[in-house]
């Protein structure tokens, strides 16, 4: 015969304040292992959503971003025609030459900030073909006009549409807001790279090309001839793995993640445990009375694995919708949570709890119950009934 | 108050699993809580160690990614108060094009950084070395040891922003940090023996001799060069790289919220085990109180229990972050991706006030079930119990 599932759940509103209390506990920790979790998935997610697997980026040799990347007019020149770069209808190639600086920003929270500005030509909508201007105009070359990601005019100071926006030596009219799905170029500047490039004084006039490689072409053989362009000390790979080695850095906050998880599960689980001893304890008559009925030793087990299995199954939902509200806040209170990477720029985050992040806490807090129940339950499994009947 | 010392002791090792299991949790949130206190305060310490009062960054108010035109020194180390001034241009150099640029390099003016960086206590010898020979280097004890290098050894930096090979032989050692250091002049001579001049410079450090007149001085400079080609920005070396790392805030932000949280849940594991306690004790409470024990005697006692359980979880807390901030360094130790991580170390005050948030939260969790009990008449609770 089996133990109601409805005598499990009626038990843990008999005892409401400890059961609170309990469900309390886990739901923190799922707010803690969530939160921080999201930190790292959001700061990938902009990052690996970044960048088209059809296209290259060419730097100069060693150089593991953009910004630190210099390369003259003649290689430009030089690789401008190479075969296999895709063409537009009017026959132009598909290679946008840019121009990357960091120039201080100032945010809305105070401080400032290295924000990514990037030179391009109009050729750059065409290479970055997921960018889109999604309110106002596309920048007029040489007129001091900028476009602004989404996420910078979240964050800053004077980037709002129809702004002057002062970096650099000038300032610039915001004309338009740029977007992408989420990913990195909706934190940079995009403005024309010829005045870029006077306005920074710059003795080479790019930091790097991106090109689109041709349908059917192939895309390695490209990436090889032109890193081994004996003219050059050029270096060339998919736009997609350079954005995932950018990401890697968000490998450190696992380390945190595990730190939490660890320490704070290990104290809920401990939390529960309690809870479910001192719940066996209570209900001693109550058990020995189960047991004289004729329910099993298993059937009790079971039932009070339910028991914490359920204050846990209450604590994720209510820590989920609690972490999924926080991060929420924290976002719009700070425009976005900025993240400087190891090459001074500023990744401007929108952070959010992933699917996968509550997964992970899901299972935590599976865990946390199943542990936490198992010997409490083992221990109101075995108890004797009839001297459980004389303890009462 | 001490005769009730040993019902105290008896009472918490009444259910000795409970106790044991409830310290342990407090234990873990604590060592949790303090670990990630300790984030902000290591990121404090690790400024404060790496900057002095007397020393000045100046460079382009537009960006650091900017330059100044190298011109700026002279003006700046010929103002009152200044006592000298070395330059850094950033270098970008590699050993391996693989593997990119592993440790910041930079070209500086080899004849003042012994002043400029004169509490860096760099080997006498060593310097005059630097200033004597143009292809010397200084090399960072950090990156000597990811290098495997040692000095006399010859390096090539290959950089990634100019057209230029540097061949260098290791002078010395920088025992702080990772940097490496060559002199401007070889990089000057490398870039006209390739048609290109190089008159700009990135930052210019400049030493003063008096703390008192880090201000003015300041607002002196961006005076000087207010309205010119390259307006600057000065700011005193602390403020230079807490700016750099001001975009950690938002880290920094979720690390608070999670301490928080999870201060939080000691005080719920904390209360749930004290209101057990007293929830079981409410019958022996009544006869006490009818046997003439005062109430706030026994209000007393069950407080103090309860801090006293919090109190030594929280120091067995302290302890287990302590190795928790060893293990992660350990962990982390050379891996420059990690950041403020291998700066974790365990500062004091944290400690003492995460020991008395401990405490604190022991009288609360212990005062709430207690003064419930208390409402209840000594007869109800009888009546009830029995």
């Amino acid at each position: 015969m089996a133990l109601p599932l409805s005598y499990s759940l009626r038990s843990l509103f008999a005892r409401r304040l400890r059961t609170g209390l309990t469900v309390g506990v886990i739901a923190l920790v799922v707010v803690a292992v969530s939160l921080i979790l999201s930190l790292a998935s959001s700061l990938r997610r902009t990052l690996v959503s970044s960048g088209d697997a059809r296209n290259l980026i060419v730097m100069r040799k060693g150089s593991d971003n953009d910004g630190s990347s210099q390369l003259t007019l003649q290689s430009l020149q030089d690789i401008r025609f190479f075969e296999g770069i895709a063409r537009s209808p009017e026959g132009e190639p598909l290679l946008s030459p840019e121009l990357v600086m960091q120039p201080f920003f100032i945010p809305r929270t105070g401080g400032r900030e290295n924000v990514l500005v990037r030179g391009v030509e109009l050729m750059a909508l065409a290479v970055h073909d997921d960018a889109k201007i999604a309110e106002g105009r596309m920048f007029v070359p040489s007129s001091g006009e900028a476009v602004v990601g989404r996420g910078v005019a979240r964050r800053y100071l004077g980037a709002q549409l129809g702004d002057q926006l002062a970096f650099g030596r000038n300032s610039w009219k915001v004309v338009g807001i740029l977007e992408s799905g989420g990913s990195s170029f909706e934190s940079e500047v995009w403005v024309d790279a010829r005045e870029l490039a006077n306005d920074a004084k710059r003795v080479m006039p790019y930091s790097g090309f991106r090109l689109r490689v041709a349908d059917g072409a192939d895309l390695e053989a490209l990436a090889r001839r032109i890193g081994d362009d004996p003219r050059h000390a050029l270096e060339a790979k998919r736009e997609t793995e350079y954005y995932a080695e950018q990401a890697e850095a968000s490998g450190q906050i696992y380390v945190l993640v595990v730190f939490v998880a660890l320490f704070a599960g290990l104290g809920a689980m401990l939390g529960a445990t309690n809870t479910l001893y001192a719940a066996v304890q209570a209900r001693v008559a109550e058990i020995g009375t189960l047991r004289a009925l004729g329910f099993s030793r298993a059937e009790i087990l079971r039932s009070f694995v339910v028991e914490s299995l359920a204050t846990a199954a209450l604590g994720f939902v209510v820590g989920g919708a609690l972490a999924i509200a926080l991060a929420a806040g924290v976002s719009a209170a700070l425009g976005g949570i900025s993240w400087q990477a190891e090459t001074f720029t500023t990744n401007v985050i929108q952070l959010r709890v992933g699917a996968w992040d509550l997964a992970v806490a899901a299972a935590l807090s599976i865990v946390i119950g199943l542990v936490g129940g198992f010997f409490p339950a083992r221990r109101a499994a075995n108890l004797r009934p009839i001297e459980a009947l004389r303890k009462a | 108050m001490m005769k009730f010392a040993p019902l105290i002791w008896k009472n918490l090792g009444r259910n000795k699993l409970r106790s044991v299991i409830t310290g342990i949790a407090i234990a873990f949130a604590v060592a949790m809580v303090c670990v990630l206190r300790m984030l902000p305060a290591a990121l404090d310490g690790m400024l404060d160690s790496m900057s002095a009062g007397t020393r000045i960054s100046v460079h382009n108010k537009a960006g650091l990614t900017y330059s100044l035109p190298y011109a700026y020194v002279n003006k700046v180390r010929a103002m009152h108060g200044v006592v000298d001034v070395a330059t850094y241009q950033w270098f970008g150099g590699v050993v391996d094009e693989d593997k990119g640029v592993q440790f910041p390099n930079f070209a500086v003016d080899s004849d003042h950084v012994a002043v400029v960086f004169e509490d860096w206590k760099i080997d006498a010898k060593a310097l005059e070395d630097f200033e004597n020979y143009r292809d010397g280097a200084l090399v960072g004890t950090m990156t000597m040891k990811q290098q495997g290098w040692k000095i006399g050894d010859l390096i090539t930096l290959k950089s990634t922003i100019v057209p230029v090979e540097a061949k260098l032989r290791i002078v010395g050692e920088i025992e702080r940090g990772p940097f490496v250091w060559f002199s401007r002049e070889y990089l000057e001579q490398a870039m006209l023996a390739q048609g290109l001049s190089f008159d700009t410079t990135g930052t210019l450090w400049v030493r003063i001799d008096d703390a008192s007149q880090v201000n003015p001085l300041m607002a002196r400079i961006d005076e000087t060069f207010r309205n010119s080609e390259a307006e600057t920005s000065s700011e005193t070396e602390k403020a230079f790289f807490s700016n750099m790392m001001s975009s950690a805030q938002g880290y920094v932000t979720i690390l608070l919220i999670v301490a928080g949280v999870v201060t939080l849940c000691i005080v719920f594991i904390a209360a749930n085990t004290a209101s057990m306690s007293v929830r079981e004790r409410v019958g022996e409470l009544a006869i006490m109180k009818a046997l003439g024990f005062r109430w706030r005697t026994l209000f007393t006692t069950l407080v103090v229990e309860a801090a006293l359980l919090s109190t030594v979880a929280g120091a067995v807390g302290v302890l287990l972050s302590i190795g928790a901030t060893n293990a992660l360094r350990a962990i982390t130790a050379g891996s420059a991706s990690a950041g403020p991580m291998n700066a974790f170390f365990v500062s004091n005050a944290v400690l003492v006030q995460t020991l008395f948030v401990a405490f604190f939260i022991g009288i609360v969790s212990g005062a709430f079930p207690a003064f419930g009990a208390s409402r209840k008449s000594v007869a109800q609770t009888l009546r009830e119990v029995f």
